[in-house]
């Protein structure tokens, strides 16, 4: 039979797990490359909190038996348990690493923490962002997933995401840049801060704009190498999903959707109006969209090779809303 | 060292679907949920020459099972015996099993409550064998074409051991490496 078992909640948690990995992945980098600019990605670290945050929920919402969810840690060859311990230490070392940006006492105590918990963050992320991939990509039956350039191009989309969002809210509250220039240059005249702290904000958000530019670049090459490659494969149900993204029945989201939309406008809008806020988070949001979107295509993509003569047998049975199916729920049979 | 395996004798088999029923009754499945359909892919040949195949479709309890080792809270387990069932009590009912198998030989009902979906699938009626030692799966005993062969693989004399030392049988999408133990005999060309 082949229904497809995981459906929404997947796609959402796949989707959101990638982009908190991604943003975190991100800010641990510019801060290896920029020392000192790191709590600048505070706000884009609470986003990736609340993603990972979310996708955790959705994880647990999509179980059949969320009572048992804390089992999730019990066996070492699943991937799943990695999964789950990775999210976790994301979930966690992220959200110290906000903490610790706060400008209140409260939280002083956390300040020698910032930086290794940014660093467990950011690998803990790039790990997440690897296992949404390695997790289908580990499951044989499936041969639209099985294949090792398929964590690769969720890796890409996941760091896609993620430097989107964080161009977008880099040097928000709590720590704008002013008060990240003033901290790191103290007794320099605050005008000057201010008007240095305008120009270092467009110089990094230039920066990340380049890199969703050429991640844009290199996920699109990735994505139309894989969907191309497998549609000439010796695999046949490979072979079949390929030709329904890129002809049949889901060539309108794959193209339309995911190519035109969710890569080629939003790179037109970072190089020719990268400066306009309005551009800049119209962009944003069509790359979030469009990474929502291939994790939605491809757990679809969920075909499994038959047995001959296994589909003729299922598609002869009743669906499961089938009147008769239901006709006695909750009531004795009338037979 | 007991090794459970299931000879399909395609030479026999009708595609009555009894074994698919007495499956269905003794362990009270939903309707959604069949363990062992009998599926076929219909006439083949022109008249007088057709023939029409069926292949009854079971858990393979695969020696190299993919979906115990992926299941993250160890409610899939194997016995001694090659075995493999689900605990329902510890299934989260993640379903990454369900996707692992090639066969798609595990399934979770729809048709349970939201809360209460595990993973289900055949178990050479485990709970039958612990009750009656020397049992055999339901589908076995109701199987009236003595299609289905059911017995321990390691004993020389089981019939299993004897059928599959000297007919020639097959096992489905052995490719995917996980030595299913459900064995085949074809229907055309296989020796009687």
């Amino acid at each position: 039979m082949n229904k497809h078992y995981w459906t929404w909640p997947i796609v959402i948690d796949l989707f959101l797990g990638g982009l908190g990995g991604g943003i975190l992945a991100i800010a641990m980098a510019y801060e290896f490359l920029y020392p000192g600019l790191g709590p600048a990605f505070a706000m884009p670290v609470l986003i990736a909190v609340a993603s990972l945050g979310l996708a955790c929920f959705f994880l647990v919402f999509e179980l059949g038996q969320p009572k048992v969810f804390l089992r999730v840690f019990v066996k070492a060859t699943a991937i799943i348990k990695w999964g789950a311990v990775l999210l976790s230490l994301a979930l966690i070392a992220g959200f110290v690493y906000f903490l610790s940006c706060l400008p209140w006492d409260i939280f002083a105590f956390l300040v020698p923490l910032q930086k290794p918990a940014l660093i467990v963050a950011g690998i803990s992320g790039l790990l997440v962002m690897l296992y949404t991939g390695i997790f289908l990509a580990s499951l044989k039956p499936h041969a639209f997933w099985n294949s090792p350039a398929l964590p690769v191009l969720f890796a890409v989309s996941a760091l896609l995401t993620g430097a989107a969002v964080a161009a977008a809210t880099l040097g928000m509250w709590p720590v704008t840049m002013s008060t990240l220039l003033q901290a790191l240059n103290p007794g320099v005249d605050a005008g000057l801060v201010a008007q240095e702290a305008a120009n270092t904000q467009v110089f990094f958000q230039g920066k990340l704009q380049t890199l969703c530019m050429a991640l844009i670049a290199v996920e699109a090459f990735v994505l139309l190498l894989y969907v191309f490659l497998l549609r000439g494969s010796g695999n046949e149900v490979a072979r079949t999903v390929a030709a329904r993204w890129l002809t049949g029945k889901t060539a309108p989201a794959f193209w339309l959707g995911l190519v035109v939309c969710g890569l080629l406008l939003p790179l037109g809008l970072y190089y020719r109006f990268g400066e306009v806020a309005a551009a800049a988070v119209a962009a944003t949001v069509l790359v979030l969209a469009g990474g929502c979107l291939l994790r939605f295509l491809v757990v679809y993509a969920d075909d499994r090779r038959l047995v001959p003569g296994e589909k003729r047998f299922f598609d002869r049975l009743p669906h499961h809303d089938a009147a008769f199916l239901t006709a006695w729920d909750d009531k004795e049979s009338p037979y | 060292m007991t090794r459970y395996v299931m000879v399909m004798d395609q030479r026999s088999c009708i595609g009555c679907q009894s074994c698919s029923v007495a499956c269905r009754t003794w362990n009270d499945l939903p309707m959604d949920i069949i363990y062992n359909p009998v599926v076929s892919e219909g006439v083949k040949g022109e008249w007088p020459n057709v023939h029409v195949n069926y292949t009854p479709l079971i858990c393979m309890h695969c020696e190299k099972e993919p979906c115990t080792r992926c299941c993250p809270t160890g409610a899939s387990k194997k016995d001694k015996d090659g075995t493999v069932w689900v605990d329902h009590k510890k299934c989260m009912g993640c379903k990454a099993c369900v996707q692992a198998c090639p066969y798609g030989a595990r399934d979770s009902s729809e048709m349970a409550p939201r809360f209460e979906r595990y993973a289900q699938k055949c178990t050479f009626c485990r709970d039958r064998r612990e009750m009656t030692p020397g049992a055999k799966p339901y589908c076995v005993d109701t199987c009236h074409q003595k299609a289905r062969i059911f017995g321990d693989l390691d004993d020389p004399e089981s019939d299993v051991a004897k059928i599959i030392g000297s007919v020639q049988t097959f096992r489905l999408m052995e490719d995917y490496g996980t030595e299913p133990q459900i064995y085949y005999i074809p229907a055309l060309g296989g020796q009687r």
